[in-house]
């Protein structure tokens, strides 16, 4: 096991160093300049633009900026953002819990949503339920997160007044973003359960429990969904970082603080050293859910081993 | 002093305008000089309105909020009543004392005396001087401050000289006009200079002024608090009362989605918001919980600009037809609704040096734009609806932004350029995208809008230095255009400056070098229960000193 951690986290190295490096390229290729977008804000010169350029180092060549954030971030450090002057870590590091809390009760929001639907839906094969859950799961990855965002400040905020609109802060802040993050993300979760319960349902092994005459209950939650539910930890893995995108917009419709907003804004402005210590960070998560997913994998079967790879 | 006096008058004026063209049926016309909220001027010791807290929704999360270094407009809006600065603007434009009790401008304008006021500490306790006030115009010049937007303000700035401990002189390379509006912004307001070696790159999040709200704490993207200055006994004549001021605390906090703001504000989650969106701004006007406060915006109208270096734009003719076939009064009574003044020229009705000369230059007149555009040979030969000359359709290319209702506005400009033979594609673009196609002049038509309270601002757009790289998004290279802005910013006499900038925005618009759609108000809404709240003349800055709520 741990060997095949240390291989694994060996193999995430050149992940990083290939996305950072992507990033770098890909912000540097976009049209638009820091300058620029600062003193449109104020209305400068074309001549305060250029002494602009020059104060914030963006008039040296490509690979000397380059090479300037490769050796920081290998010292560990990321910057300072162009546009708040503060550091980019320390601002990374104040956004992240406030969007790990919305992805995790988002998450909790879509598993409980997700397989509820699904077992259902399975276990009422072909009728009326199963349409209907199943509708409901399209309408989770269909319907766009502004769009319910809006919908359910609407009504709960707006109209029964019963939470708050927007901001941070407790359990009641968190409901209906938590909700609506989640709810997008469900209906995979859904799908995913239902089909794959169907698969495990039709098994020799589920007869053979059936024949022993075992209640049509524990056969669910002791044979059936023990296995159905395999395949919906990869998911809900890729999920999260599903969730992490989301959080973009759920962070933009209710104003809460995030990671998301930041990244976005950050790209939006093109503030260099934000952005690569975003998606740097970014690249971490990602790394480390699908490592942990790898894992948990040998938890819920036994039969594979990571000693083995 | 007479040109004050001309200037009061000539705002008098505006008022006046723009009460009878913008006074909507169902709410408060927007005026030049903010609404104010409870109308009376509550007396120094009242007592019974002290205390409490205010919470003030911000539209959008200033990226950083050092007035010295950053350049959002948002910053100020907190930072105005934690800041003080050499002089204040009052609502008629004059400037009054405020840390300079009186002040001189030497005879070549090279020359700023200021006499400061020798009782003011800043918050921490370091006292306010002649030491402080080079510290600060010292610390916005050094290249090392990176400044954003106050280096820019200082213009041509040399240097300051210490006369003694309550009397400095500012020195300036050339004369420049904007300078004492320059020096009543936040931007180059007062700090600690203790707490600015103190913190150094950080001070952003520790300010320290000489202004009546302390700076308790920034969260970044979250809030920011300030509480009353239990000291505060310098207020400036444009406010209402002295001593500390009324509000115990003060929260910021931001509301970055439109559609979201008046929700929060009728949801008690916030006591004032700004931009309410114009539909929302309606609805609010009637609910006799809320107060509308439309605040007009100095500086630049909304307005397109129009490419003179590429065709079809390139021929006067078409430029003008442009203005002729445009409904202005239809596309702002659309979107935005009985709140905006349809704007005519260059800069919009609220700014000083406004000519009034523009109105009328273009009224709508479909049978003119047809004219004119038959002239320059564009004629519909193959009755598509499209003008065609040579066989090239009469099209333009338009790069927008996707704030400020500009699509919204786009779309039904694209509809009535149609009826005039005209077809425009439009292509929404990510801002820094929008700001490229500008400077490489990829468009026919973009879209820009820019508040300030000085007329120099035309200089940004107008003037041939900044037509390869910067703002001036028509192209235009006009010599005696150059020359009347130049003037401009170094002429001290306002009615001569009134004179230069008259004559610059009668040859703009002449050379139908844009196509202005609306002057920019602000819908400011608040809870009823807030009273005394006005903005100042820039109508972004809120003065909440004299800001008390009614139990």
């Amino acid at each position: 096991m741990l060997q095949f951690l240390g291989k694994r986290l060996l193999a995430s190295i050149p992940v990083l160093w290939g996305v950072t490096t992507l990033v770098f390229l890909a912000i540097y290729l976009l049209p638009g300049d820091p300058a620029e977008l600062i003193l449109a804000e104020s209305g400068g010169s074309a001549e305060s633009i250029a002494y602009l350029r020059t104060q914030l180092g963006l008039d040296d060549p490509l690979y000397v900026q380059y090479g300037r954030f490769l050796l920081n971030t290998l010292r560990g450090d990321l910057g300072r953002s162009i546009f708040t002057n503060r550091p980019v870590l320390q601002t990374i590091l104040e956004q992240l819990p406030s969007t790990i809390e919305l992805a995790l009760a988002a998450m909790l929001v879509a598993m409980a949503l997700g397989t509820g639907l699904g077992i259902l839906a399975a276990l009422n094969h072909n009728s009326w339920l199963d349409s209907a859950c199943m509708a409901i799961a399209v309408a989770g990855v269909s319907v766009p997160i502004f769009w319910s965002g809006l919908l359910l400040i609407l009504l709960f905020s707006s109209t029964l007044h019963w939470l708050p609109a927007t901001g941070q802060g407790g359990l009641r802040h968190l409901l209906m973003p938590a909700v609506v993050l989640g709810f997008a993300s469900s209906g995979t979760i859904a799908r995913l359960v239902r089909s794959s319960l169907l698969e495990v349902l039709y098994k020799e092994y589920i007869t053979t429990a059936r024949a022993k005459g075992l209640s049509e209950r524990l056969i669910l939650t002791h044979h059936a969904l023990k296995n159905a539910l395999i395949p919906v930890i990869t998911v809900v893995g890729l999920q999260f970082s599903f969730l992490l995108g989301g959080a973009v917009v759920t962070e933009t419709v209710f104003s809460r603080q995030g990671i998301g907003r930041l990244i976005v804004d950050a790209i939006l402005w093109k503030d260099f050293p934000l952005v690569q210590g975003g998606v740097l960070l970014a690249a971490v998560t990602y790394t480390l859910v699908n490592l942990l997913v790898d894992i948990s994998y040998a938890f819920a079967d036994p039969r594979i081993r990571h000693d083995e790879l | 002093m007479k040109s004050i006096k001309s200037l009061k008058l000539i705002t008098m004026t505006l008022i006046l305008i723009l009460a009878a063209t913008a006074c909507g049926p169902t709410s408060e016309p927007p005026t030049a000089v903010p609404t104010s909220v409870g109308e009376e001027s509550p007396a120094a010791e009242v007592p019974a309105l002290e205390g409490g807290k205010l919470i003030y929704g911000l539209t959008l999360a200033p990226s950083g909020i050092d007035p010295h270094v950053n350049a959002s407009s948002e910053l100020g809006i907190p930072l105005t009543s934690v800041y003080d600065t050499l002089v204040w603007q009052d609502l008629n434009g004059e400037f009054v004392p405020g840390l300079a009790n009186s002040w001189e401008i030497s005879d070549d304008g090279l020359t700023y005396t200021f006499h400061l006021r020798d009782d003011v500490v800043f918050h921490d306790g370091t006292p306010f001087n002649a030491q402080a006030v080079k510290f600060n115009f010292d610390r916005i010049a050094d290249p090392a401050t990176k400044s954003q937007k106050a280096v820019f303000m200082l213009g041509p700035y040399e240097s300051t000289e210490i006369v003694d401990d309550y009397t400095v002189q500012v020195h300036l390379k050339e004369p420049y006009a904007p300078f004492l509006d320059s020096a009543s912004q936040v931007y180059l307001g007062m700090a600690s200079p203790t707490a600015v070696e103190k913190w150094g790159a950080d001070y952003q999040l520790h300010q320290v002024g000489t202004g009546p709200f302390n700076m308790k704490e920034y969260i970044p993207k979250d809030h920011l608090t300030l509480v009353r200055n239990p000291d505060y006994n310098w207020a400036p004549s444009i406010f209402n009362h002295q001593g500390p001021a009324y509000l115990e605390e003060i929260e910021f906090r931001f509301f970055v989605e439109p559609a979201t703001r008046a929700l929060a504000l009728e949801g008690g989650e916030a006591d004032v918001m700004g931009e309410i969106p114009p539909h929302d701004a309606e609805r609010l006007a009637n609910n006799p919980a809320f107060t509308l406060l439309p605040v007009a915006i100095p500086g630049q109208s909304l307005q397109f600009f129009l490419n003179t270096e590429k065709t079809p734009t390139d021929d006067l003719r078409v430029r003008q037809a442009i203005n002729y076939a445009t409904d202005k009064e239809a596309i702002v009574k659309a979107i935005f609704k009985e709140y905006s003044p349809v704007a005519h020229g260059p800069l919009d009705a609220f700014t000083i040096g406004y000519n009034q000369g523009v109105v009328g230059m273009y009224e709508y007149d479909p049978a003119k734009a047809e004219t004119l555009l038959e002239e320059a040979g564009w004629v519909d030969s193959d009755g598509d609806g499209i003008r065609e000359k040579d066989g090239q359709p009469l099209k333009l290319e338009a790069y927008l932004m996707g704030w400020g209702y500009v699509p919204e506005v786009t779309q039904l400009l694209q509809a009535q350029l149609k009826a005039a033979g005209i077809e425009m594609e439009s292509q929404v673009v990510a801002y820094p995208a929008a700001l490229e196609a500008g400077r490489e002049g990829k468009h026919n038509l973009i879209p820009f809008v820019l508040s300030s309270s000085d007329p120099d601002i035309l200089r940004t757009f107008f003037h041939s230095s900044n037509a390869d790289s910067g703002f001036n998004w028509s192209k235009v290279r006009d010599p005696r255009l150059d020359e009347l802005l130049e003037n401009g910013a170094r002429t001290l006499d306002l009615s001569k400056r009134r004179e230069l900038y008259a004559e610059a925005q009668q040859l703009i618009m002449a050379k139908a070098l844009i196509l202005p759609i609306r002057d920019y108000v602000n819908l400011n809404a608040a809870s009823a229960k807030v009273k005394g709240l006005r903005y100042d003349l820039r109508g972004w800055f809120p003065w909440l000193y004299d800001v008390y709520l009614e139990q």
